[in-house]
């Protein structure tokens, strides 16, 4: 009954309407670019409206900025005198000591604009990413044409994407479900991107085994697998378009280990069991060779956490990338190499 | 690029070693030639349901490959190319592509006539194996792909195969009672009345009957009810058997058991039994014999427009013809021929009558109508699935404003007009509430004109969904 009400209140004839009557075009207006920190999952957000949060705890951040506004004071303060005192010996050592100061002041400058375009750049990914969920969950229709601009224009300045835009272009018709468009763009123009990002997680991860296994010292192997890392993630992330700057690839690395330690435990624990008993194997052979195995591994695993993080578009169950493959190929290290 | 980093060392061991590779390269080739693959794809589909356009959709773009983003073979680049090949089987017409691709693509485009004899075409894909341990025996590898078109009238003889001519006759006067067949049968049912099964076997009578149920047989085809349900099917499209005495039989009251033999009713079950062996079996036998896949077309708009009457009709047309294929294991008709069906794709076709936002409804509404189906081939042992698709897509969905509701419309061109228009055809509802009482015609989907230009870019003539069906179909075969 209820639902015969329903229908006849929503229920519409077929209906022909006027040619002559202008209609809208399939493209809806373009929208812009979400960054207003809009990569807050709907958990997270849930999670921030909690009422115990509404009791701030203000006196550390009030104690640290006060911290941080007296060394900027006092060294402006510091520089002004430095100013002052070179110019009183010399009116050039002045202005030498001005250039400097000015150069310094203006690449920390830079350093700092740079960073929040990095960081912009992330929480624009992290917005894509959600937008795509949600376009994924809801699979209705008219949001997917949207997002296939707005991935258009979030990758516009890459000439080696280029074709794969304009075959995604092709591709697309208004006949797409937003699944289905969001399954396009991952095929069209993803897909390329991962090869390449899988193919430096690879590398890096075959360089930390080999470089870890011949190095002769603990300290020496900590700061290759550092150094390989970092560098590693700053190619990830700069292939996935989220090119992030000094401290971008800090935070970057800071969330993977969170990401690392908290994305599900039980895979984890399988793979790092599994990772574990095929180095022990291999360690039965050469304690080296296993411990490069391992913190190769590690690395390849950091890898694809970036690749996870970085996508703007979440990973499928059957585009995931495995540590299955890059298992395979380092157990083929020792072979090249002997 | 791992190379370039890390010299292959084990290049340095010989020129032996390529030689040898080569060598097993060379064999794999050749043997890659003998080892094609061969896939056949039945395209199943009652009358009207776009058997013909399909298959000549399918062979477009499959020969250029440009509309297909979700094939697989072609999202990943393995795809290299397909061509048309002559078909293992002599005895059979060539389907002629060229022939309805032109009808589609010339000025001004048309749909092609309705079938009326069966063709089939063989299309040979060439593509790289995705896994490596067989790209390294065998670097392309080829599969042929083999396809029939026949007239979609055919497929309903497949359910007499099981039936006597008692049965038949009992079914058959059973549903003619019932309208609208009932109406349309009036004058054969003024034979019947005065026809007496028990009579001698005359062979007058016997025609004039037949021709009076063929005449029934055509109204129900011409009905504005869209009846799928008209048995036999040569009698409408007889194909090279038109006038020979094999189609001059009807269904008839049971006679008494002692005027079994040498009777009118003798005389037609006679015919009956000879036209289940000589013709519906040995089509069956000859051209869908060892399926491989199956994707079954259903025109669910057409039937919507046509009413409830015509969604019943359609339902048990497809239940009834698709007992009889095999789908897993040991379907009845498999005990007559053999061949196994692992996977059946049931397709809403022409899904671009209505906006793109309806499609899910669509497919839902196909799950719905073909649940029982499908649930007997999956309990075979067969994968399904079901999909809204178009062959040649018609129309472009659009956005626009009425009486202040904001509606999704299809634009296109109407079949017989010159104009495109922008309609609105009626919105499928997603619940069991197909035909509300109030209304008296609660849905108009109009056929489609193909646009002017179509296919004319070359990439393949422009379709929805083509290609998920193609790769739920092949897929695994171009692994």
């Amino acid at each position: 009954m209820s639902t015969a009400n329903i229908r006849a209140a929503s229920w519409l004839p077929p209906v022909e309407i006027e040619p002559s009557r202008p209609f809208e075009s399939k493209s809806e207006v373009p929208r812009e670019l979400d960054d207003s920190g809009a990569g807050v999952t709907g958990q997270a957000a849930r999670l921030a409206t909690l009422s115990i949060w509404s009791q701030r705890p203000w006196a550390l951040p009030a104690f640290l900025g006060g911290i941080v506004a007296l060394v900027v004071v006092a060294l402006a303060f510091d520089a002004a005198d430095l100013m002052g005192r070179s110019f009183a010996v010399s009116h050039a050592l002045g202005v030498l000591v001005t250039v400097v100061l000015s150069v310094t002041v203006g690449t920390a400058l830079k350093l700092a604009f740079d960073e929040m375009v990095a960081v912009r750049r992330l929480r624009q990914i992290d917005g894509l990413r959600v937008e795509a969920d949600q376009l994924v969950a809801a699979n209705g229709h008219g949001g997917g044409l949207a997002f296939t601009e707005t991935m258009a224009r979030f990758y516009g300045g890459r000439d080696d994407l280029a074709s794969a835009l304009q075959s995604l272009n092709n591709a697309v018709t208004d006949a797409h479900n937003d699944g289905e468009v969001v399954a396009l763009i991952d095929r069209q123009v993803m897909a390329g991107i991962d090869q390449l990002a899988y193919a430096s997680v690879l590398r890096a991860s075959r360089d930390t085994a080999l470089a870890t296994a011949l190095s002769p010292s603990a300290a020496l192997d900590v700061a290759i697998v550092l150094w390989r890392n970092l560098k590693m993630v700053r190619e990830v992330s700069t292939l996935y378009g989220a090119r992030p700057g000094h401290f971008g690839c800090w935070r970057l690395m800071r969330r993977m280990l969170a990401n690392l330690a908290v994305a599900g435990a039980a895979e984890s624990v399988g793979h790092v069991a599994a990772d574990v008993l095929g180095g022990s194997l291999a360690a039965a052979i050469s304690s080296r060779l296993g411990q490069g195995m391992i913190n190769g591994l590690l690395t390849a695993r950091v890898g694809l956490a970036a690749m996870n993080l970085c996508r703007p578009i979440s990973f499928t169950a059957e585009n995931k990338p495995t540590l299955r493959r890059i298992r395979n190929e380092l157990m083929s290290v020792p072979k090249d190499v002997l | 690029m791992v190379t370039s980093q890390f010299p292959n060392w084990s290049s340095l061991a010989g020129v032996g070693e390529k030689a040898l590779d080569l060598a097993l390269r060379n064999v794999g080739t050749l043997a890659g030639r003998v080892l094609e693959g061969n896939v056949r794809l039945g395209v199943t589909g009652l009358r009207r349901a776009g058997k013909t356009v399909f298959v000549t959709s399918v062979i477009d773009n499959l020969l250029r490959g440009g509309r297909l983003p979700f094939m697989d073979v072609v999202a990943a680049n393995r795809f290299l190319a397909a061509r048309l090949r002559s078909s293992p089987n002599r005895e059979t017409p060539r389907f002629t592509y060229e022939k309805y691709l032109a009808a589609l693509t010339e000025a001004p485009p048309h749909w092609p006539a309705a079938t009326a004899s069966i063709s089939q075409l063989r299309l040979a894909i060439r593509y790289v194996p995705s896994s490596s341990m067989r790209r390294s025996v065998q670097r392309i590898a080829t599969l042929n792909v083999d396809i029939f078109d026949y007239p979609g009238e055919w497929l309903m003889d497949l359910p007499m195969l099981n039936q006597s001519y008692e049965e038949w006759s009992a079914l058959t006067l059973e549903m003619v009672s019932r309208q609208p067949r009932r109406q349309l049968a009036a004058r054969w049912l003024h034979w019947l009345g005065t026809a007496s099964p028990d009579s001698n076997p005359d062979e007058s009578t016997a025609s004039e009957g037949a021709a009076l149920y063929t005449e029934f047989l055509h109204a129900c085809r011409r009905s504005q009810a869209n009846l799928s349900l008209i048995q036999p099917g040569r009698f409408i499209e007889p194909g090279e058997l038109a006038g020979t005495p094999l189609l001059t039989f009807c269904p008839l009251l049971p006679a008494g058991m002692l005027y079994r033999q040498n009777s009118l009713w003798g005389l037609m079950a006679e015919r009956y039994e000879a036209y289940k062996n000589e013709v519906v079996r040995k089509f069956f036998v000859e051209h869908f014999a060892r399926l491989d896949r199956q994707i079954v077309l259903v025109d669910v708009l057409g039937m919507l427009n046509a009413g409830p009457a015509a969604l019943h009709d359609m339902r048990m047309s497809l239940t009834a013809c698709l007992e009889a294929f095999r789908h897993g294991r040991g379907g009845w008709f498999d005990r007559l021929i053999g061949g196994q069906i692992d996977r059946v794709l049931f397709a809403a076709t022409k899904a671009d009558h209505i906006a793109a936002s309806q499609h899910a409804n669509l497919r839902n509404l196909l799950d719905m109508l073909v649940s029982e189906a499908r649930n007997a081939i999956r309990f075979e042992g067969a994968m399904v699935d079901t999909m809204a698709i178009a062959a040649v897509k018609c129309t472009e969905t659009v956005a626009t404003e009425h009486q202040g509701r904001r509606l999704a419309c299809v634009q296109g061109t109407p079949l017989g007009r010159q104009r495109p228009t922008v309609l609105f055809p009626g919105g499928i509802p997603d619940g069991p509430d197909l035909f509300p009482e109030d209304v008296t015609q609660p849905y108009r989907f109009l056929d489609f004109e193909p646009p002017a230009g179509v296919g004319r870019d070359g990439r393949g003539l422009p379709n929805i969904r083509l290609d998920q069906a193609l790769n739920y179909l092949l897929g695994d075969y171009l692994a």
